[in-house]
């Protein structure tokens, strides 16, 4: 997906002194959720706009080398013949609201969601990277997701290098320095992500929630015909139907070489032990919830023991009865689940 | 909104909103995140379309009674400063034509245990205060590192949102009512759909495209570097696969004995509560008795009579403490017990497998 391309750090055309942001190499990591916000914002745009443009925020690590995009959110702006406008007040207001929420991320630049750089990319860019407001020592990032239909998505990273001879010129003019990103999900997005790319393949790009012992099903399905796959390529080298790899070949038997030696005597008894465990925990679980219920259901079915102020009074013996006897089940299984759990 | 209209059915979560309470709340995971939803009522569907994180605002100090929330996020959603910037995020979400419209909130929950006071109550400020056709997704960050994602939808159903405004839980409203502990929570199916472009997107991160054949790799290290042996599948997601049982179980049963703890609390609390009204009863009873005593002896002597009911002034019965925590604490651990079975049902599964692999002729057999 990502282009290949040399990325050097270089010393860079005039500009007045102590303003011009490093343009050292750096790494850009992006967050699915925060293309998923761009993609969003592209799918929201008023008819007549090309494209949209929006606030980058993150992280960026300490020595300002990695920059890590996590989320971000759409600016108004639209663009005319011979000007832009960007509606500077509300993403004041909408950073100063986000990071309200989020106090660790901090602004790292910007998206549009076109290929193109042009004149407006520049001023817009210079805003971003600017003084004061801006990202300003650091370089900002931007990043541009082409959304164009019937197309691959296209993304690409900048950073950007002031040029011009003049100041003036300089103010809406920049260099842009493609830079190296990738995109990076962590543990706990892959469930999500997992669940979103069901519905990759329907129809109405949807799909239902599955619940465990569905999704170990195709897991495990999943493997047996990847098994399968293998296995019929390795019997059509056998038969000499395809060509044979070497490096195909090792890497199968490295793979193969992972299944652990153990005595059947120890899997045998592990394998006990845990069952027992995982059940009896099962049981345990079920128990305390019958016990529950039950003298929940004691506590508040007296007027099914009889009417009356004196059938109430009976009725509340049993109650404390019933009370007890939830208790004095429970305590038992207090000690075997205590146990359960340090085992 | 209108009563007429259908009830809720279902919820639609758009992908993005998916990713972003992923994201929210594993990052401030074990505390508990919140955040506010928006997006559209369709005829009975609810289509959340967007999200955003609420902030964390620390408790005022006003707020010294010790049972305030010892997490300040898990109640943000229904704080008044919360309620600002909530107005203030939508507005400006407006201006970008985003579905302006609140339609609940999100909670983080660690292994299940989110059916407790605050969740009851933000969903019961959602419910009554602002939109009835509101919803609470509940975000297992535990439970989906352990594999499948576990996003749920719930409300409060109608029957306990008419108990909880009036506060009727002591045994004889319970009776009445017939309001159990599985009448609490309604809960939603979910269904999770992606725009156009987010469907190209995921089949781009999808591993290259194998149409037609590809040359054999020249050597192991050419093979290991390719695109394939590290292309990213998302479905299915084999960590599911990987067997790890010990530390879910055993958060489980911690989280099991703090409830049967919180149990035996609410039933000494009951039982107290019993023997001091049986005690008042007996005094009352006596009180009568010798009243009754005394009245009879006034009448042979044809005097006037004393009041027989002054005892409801002279005595006062106990308030009988509120069955409310009771329940819930039973409906967390029907949510624990569910939760354990369905864990079981997948490992046993998984352990059968793996002995089955590893002692090929002793399942042969």
């Amino acid at each position: 997906m990502a282009d290949s391309f040399l990325h050097l750090a270089r010393p860079l055309g005039p500009v007045s002194v102590g303003t011009a942001p490093t343009t050292a190499p750096l790494n850009v990591v992006i967050q699915p959720q925060a293309v998923f916000s761009i993609l969003d914002h592209s799918l929201r745009r008023n008819a007549d706009q090309e494209r949209v443009i929006g606030t980058l925020l993150g992280t960026r690590s300490e020595d300002g080398s990695e920059v890590e995009v996590r989320s971000a959110f759409a600016v108004g702006h639209s663009e005319a013949e011979d000007q832009v406008e960007v509606d500077m007040e509300y993403h004041k207001q909408m950073l100063a609201l986000h990071l309200k929420a989020n106090p660790r991320e901090v602004l790292v630049g910007w998206y549009a969601t076109a290929s193109e750089l042009n004149t407006f990319s520049a001023l817009i860019q210079n805003f971003y990277s600017g003084q004061g407001d801006g990202t300003w020592p650091h370089p900002a990032v931007h990043l541009t997701v082409s959304t164009q239909p019937g197309k691959d998505l296209e993304t690409r990273a900048y950073i950007s290098a002031p040029v011009g001879v003049t100041a003036e010129r300089a103010a809406d003019s920049a260099a842009f320095i493609p830079v190296p990103y990738e995109l990076r999900y962590g543990e706990a997005d892959k469930s999500g992500l997992e669940a979103i790319a069901n519905a990759k393949d329907t129809e109405e790009r949807s799909t239902n929630i599955v619940s465990d012992v569905e999704s170990l099903e195709r897991a495990i399905e999943e493997v047996i015909s990847m098994i399968d796959r293998v296995s019929r390529y390795v019997e059509s080298v056998i038969d000499e139907e395809a060509p044979a790899s070497t490096a195909m070949g090792q890497f199968l038997l490295n793979a193969l070489a992972l299944a652990p030696k153990v005595e059947p005597a120890d899997i045998e008894r592990d394998f006990n032990n845990h069952i027992q465990d995982v059940l009896v925990v099962s049981y345990l679980a079920n128990t305390v919830r019958t016990q529950m219920e039950l003298s929940n259901r004691l506590a508040t079915a007296q007027l099914t023991l009889g009417g009356g102020e004196s059938a109430g009074g009976e009725g509340n013996q049993r109650n404390q009865r019933g009370g007890k006897g939830g208790r004095q089940g429970n305590r038992p299984q207090d000690r075997a689940a205590t146990e359960e759990a340090r085992a | 909104m209108a009563e007429s209209q259908s009830p809720l059915v279902a919820v639609k979560v758009e992908a993005l909103v998916v990713m972003k309470i992923i994201k929210h709340c594993s990052q401030t995971f074990p505390t508990t995140a919140t955040g506010s939803l928006v997006g559209l009522d369709n005829e009975g569907l609810l289509e959340v379309t967007n999200s955003f994180p609420l902030p964390v605002v620390e408790t005022p100090a006003e707020s010294h009674f010790d049972n305030a929330a010892p997490n300040p996020a898990a109640s943000a959603p229904r704080t008044k400063a919360n309620g600002v910037y909530q107005a203030e995020m939508i507005r400006m979400m407006r201006e970008v034509n985003i579905d302006a419209n609140n339609v609940g909130w999100y909670t983080s929950a660690n292994m299940g245990n989110f059916v407790n006071m605050n969740v009851i109550e933000n969903q019961f400020f959602y419910q009554k205060e602002l939109n009835e056709r509101t919803v609470a997704l509940v975000h297992d960050v535990s439970r989906s590192a352990q594999g499948a994602l576990s996003l749920r939808a719930f409300r409060l159903s109608a029957k306990f949102m008419e108990a909880f405004k009036e506060n009727k839980f002591n045994s004889e409203e319970l009776q009445k009512s017939t309001l159990r502990y599985q009448d609490i929570f309604e809960e939603l199916p979910i269904e999770i759909h992606n725009s156009h472009l987010i469907t190209s997107f995921i089949h781009q991160l999808q591993c290259p495209s194998t149409s037609g054949p590809t040359d054999l790799p020249p050597s192991l290290s050419a093979l290991e570097s390719s695109p394939f042996s590290k292309s990213s599948t998302f479905t299915p997601n084999f960590d599911n696969l990987s067997l790890s049982i010990d530390p879910f179980l055993e958060k489980n049963c911690d989280l099991l004995l703090d409830s049967i703890e919180a149990h035996n609390t609410e039933t000494n609390n009951y039982q107290y509560y019993q023997r001091v009204l049986g005690r008042e009863q007996q005094k009352i009873n006596n009180w009568k008795q010798k009243r009754s005593q005394e009245n009879a002896t006034r009448a042979t002597l044809k005097q006037p009579l004393l009041p027989e009911d002054e005892w409801q002034r002279l005595f006062k019965l106990p308030a009988e403490p509120s069955r409310l925590e009771a329940m819930l604490n039973t409906r967390q651990v029907e949510q624990f017990s569910r939760q354990v079975d369905s864990f079981v049902s997948s490992t046993t599964g998984k352990m059968f497998a793996v002995k089955g692999n590893m002692l090929p002729g002793e399942t042969a057999k």
